[in-house]
């Protein structure tokens, strides 16, 4: 046949191929194979499952569920289609288009790419702050509980009522100026050298022992507890829990059919995200823990002073590592609280007038 | 009709004057990273709902992009049918068993909670071959060259048994049985797979991988878990080396150290672009696979016949919802 393309045929019954040679018509292919057998098949019963993209073999299939096919390796025969059935031109795919749908393609991308990003910085910490303040106390209160059983196994509590009590007048200074809150606040001492403090959801805030022999003054203590009552405050472990189950949907949802390895990605991807949130929440602490310092007329300067220990800890530590912690560098931290502090000078009373500072901060023994 | 044969005929002889047959990857990375992002935006559009449909569009770029013996293979599975098998696996399995948990956790009594959690990891713990195996036998069946039909007739609960059986001998032999496990489950797999009306056959053993475990139990440690790429090679060359369609067999040539500097390699891409590399990881894993795989033999590519069986996509999507997710191979 003069003008015909050459292809192949299945019979969708067995996996033997014929030669064909395909002619165009304007509602048709005629399609005469190398035995002699002629077939029509009318454009409106085929459909194009295959050369969508440049260098693939164009495949037509005629019939369901097993369809007969018609391969062709000739990439003029989709140009020749449109040219001599423009009717029909939805049917199948148009080579000449595939410029605009590489640029759609890219437009998708950026677009996505923006989704995902507004989507990761705001969306996600916003709507986490939302839901985390309709959870119940009373679930984040057995939360903490379980929370606390786990960091403070009961063995390794300091128990010791009468130094604990001045450590509670602290905690009850700074939330006398407060309005009412709902939760009941609870400081728990632990025997271990770490330099760290935690509050977990609920009004609970665990105090490691290397922290509180290392304070010098009642009000760097108050620093401190100001810090973490302000993450019980404001909800911060919920809305991180919650901020790290949406970031996993949001993961799933752009991952699409993962297996095996894909996984490691995407997990630091995930990690990241969980650190840069976290760093976010500790830099609200520290401003809103020094209001609340004000509030309660402590002198703010034992909070920073406290926090220049642990800036002289860390010095050493190398600088790529700010964006892996979880906390803000003390240097950063220190000089925003120095900031805020600046305009107040006067009007501090004491804390824990009378006693000596020394003795009250061996709650585990000396 | 009746030149069909001859034809065939030249075809395999052409190809076994040529040496081995191969299977060939044609697609780019470039191109799949479009449907990807493609994939996400509507995704995130559709709150997730478009997901089913993109794992179609992924699937169907990687099989089309597959060939053998010049043509590709097809994928024709749908969108509709995943979300259908998604909504079944959720309702019958994935919600039951997250109800039960939640249950007994509220309940407070430790006794009830503790048997409630041995009682579900044992369901989640029979189900994982049974999605194994339902996972195998619909995507083979929405696979196909040429127009003709791969498909998967193993029964659920023969796979279940091989598992109950290798994990209680596993234990009593301090894993020792592994390899004879390995052996059983590739059996199973292998020799139900059908294409068109003729099955695969594998007649792999698992005292000829006993040595080759030991080996890799003892050098563990010393290598820090790198000899594991190694014994991974030597399994996957024996498996391939035991399988045969027809009079063709396969054979693989992959070695550890080319295993390890792939695998690697692939994290290394995946961390560091946070997982956006995947498109690029999947075809550079695939061709990976391909270039160390041929088929040898003569191949009677008439004499297949057409031979579809049922199945629907519930095992495909209970093995994504318990984490058991198995490849086409």
């Amino acid at each position: 046949m003069p003008g015909a393309f050459k292809g192949y045929y299945l019979d969708g019954r067995s996996a033997a191929r014929r030669q064909a040679s395909i002619r165009l018509a304007a509602s048709g292919l005629e399609i005469a194979l190398e035995d002699g057998v002629r077939l029509w098949w009318p454009f409106r019963e085929v459909r194009q499952t295959q050369g969508f993209y440049a260098g693939e073999q164009i495949r037509i299939e005629r019939g369901t569920p097993f369809p007969e096919i018609l391969l062709v390796d000739d990439t003029a025969f989709l140009a020749s289609l449109h040219a001599t059935a423009p009717g029909f031109g939805r049917r199948f795919h148009n080579p000449r288009r595939r410029r605009s749908r590489v640029l759609l393609t890219i437009g998708a991308a950026v677009t996505a790419v923006a989704v995902g990003a507004v989507l990761y910085v705001w969306g996600i910490p916003a709507a986490a702050g939302m839901l985390a303040a309709r959870v119940p106390v009373s679930w984040e209160e057995r939360l903490g509980q379980a929370a606390v059983e786990q960091i403070a196994a009961s063995k390794r509590r300091c128990v010791d009522r009468e130094r604990e009590q001045a450590v509670g007048a602290i905690v009850k200074r700074l939330l006398e100026p407060q309005p009412s809150s709902p939760y009941t606040f609870r400081v728990t001492v632990v025997d271990d050298w770490t330099v760290n403090a935690f509050a977990v959801p609920g009004g609970q805030v665990v105090l490691l022992r290397g922290l509180l022999e290392r304070t010098r003054t009642p009000e760097e203590l108050a620093g401190v507890l100001a810090h973490e009552l302000q993450h019980v405050l404001q909800r911060h472990a919920t809305r991180l829990l919650l901020q790290h189950a949406s970031t996993g949907l949001l993961l799933v949802a752009i991952s699409g059919d993962i297996t095996g390895a894909m996984a490691y990605g995407i997990e630091s991807a995930r990690v990241l995200g969980t650190l840069r949130y976290s760093r976010y929440l500790e830099s609200e602490a520290d401003v809103e823990g020094l209001r609340m310092l004000l509030s309660a007329d402590v002198d703010p300067r034992g909070m920073i002073a406290f926090f220049e220990t642990l800036r002289a800890a860390e010095r050493g530590a190398p600088a790529t590592s700010r964006y892996l912690a979880s906390h803000p560098l003390a240097a950063e931290r220190v000089e925003t609280l120095k900031q805020l502090a600046a305009s107040h000078t006067k009007g501090f009373r004491p804390l824990l007038p009378g006693r000596d500072w020394g003795d009250v901060r061996r709650v585990c023994g000396g | 009709m009746t030149a069909a044969p001859a034809t065939a005929t030249t075809i395999s002889a052409a190809s076994a004057a040529g040496g081995p047959r191969r299977l060939t990857f044609h697609g780019s990375g470039g191109t799949l990273f479009g449907i990807y992002v493609v994939n996400i935006l509507l995704t995130i559009a559709t709150f997730g709902a478009y997901r089913f449909w993109g794992k179609v569009r992924v699937r169907r770029f990687m099989l089309s992009q597959t060939g053998f013996e010049g043509d590709r293979f097809a994928y024709h599975g749908t969108g509709k049918e995943l979300l259908l098998g998604f909504i079944k696996a959720l309702l019958f399995v994935g919600l039951p068993i997250t109800a039960l948990s939640v249950a007994a956790r509220l309940s407070g009594d430790r006794t009830i909670y503790i048997a409630t959690q041995a009682f579900t990891s044992l369901l989640v713990f029979i189900f994982i071959p049974i999605a194994m195996v339902g996972a195998r036998r619909y995507r083979l069946s929405r696979a196909s060259w040429r127009g003709i039909r791969f498909s998967f007739r193993g029964r659920a609960w023969a796979f279940v048994r091989i598992f109950v059986v290798a994990s209680i001998l596993s234990t009593l032999t301090l894993t020792l049985y592994y390899p004879f496990f390995q052996a059983r489950q590739q059996a199973f797999l292998v020799s139900n797979s059908h294409f068109g009306r003729r099955p695969f056959r594998f007649d792999g053993r698992g005292r000829d991988l006993f040595g080759a475990y030991v080996l890799a139990l003892l050098l563990l440690v010393p290598t820090l878990g790198f000899y594991l790429f190694w014994f991974q090679a030597r399994k996957a060359r024996y498996f391939w080396e035991h399988t045969y369609f027809e009079t063709a067999r396969f054979r693989s040539t992959m070695t550890g150290g080319r295993l390890m500097a792939q695998t690697i390699g692939n994290w290394i891409m995946l961390i560091f672009t946070l997982g956006l590399a995947w498109p690029w990881v999947l075809v550079r894993r695939t061709r990976f696979e391909f270039a160390y795989l041929t088929v040898e033999g003569p191949l009677d590519l008439a004499g297949i016949v057409q031979e579809p069986q049922l199945a629907t996509a519930t095992g495909d999507a209970l093995s994504s919802l318990l984490g058991a997710d198995v490849g086409f191979a």
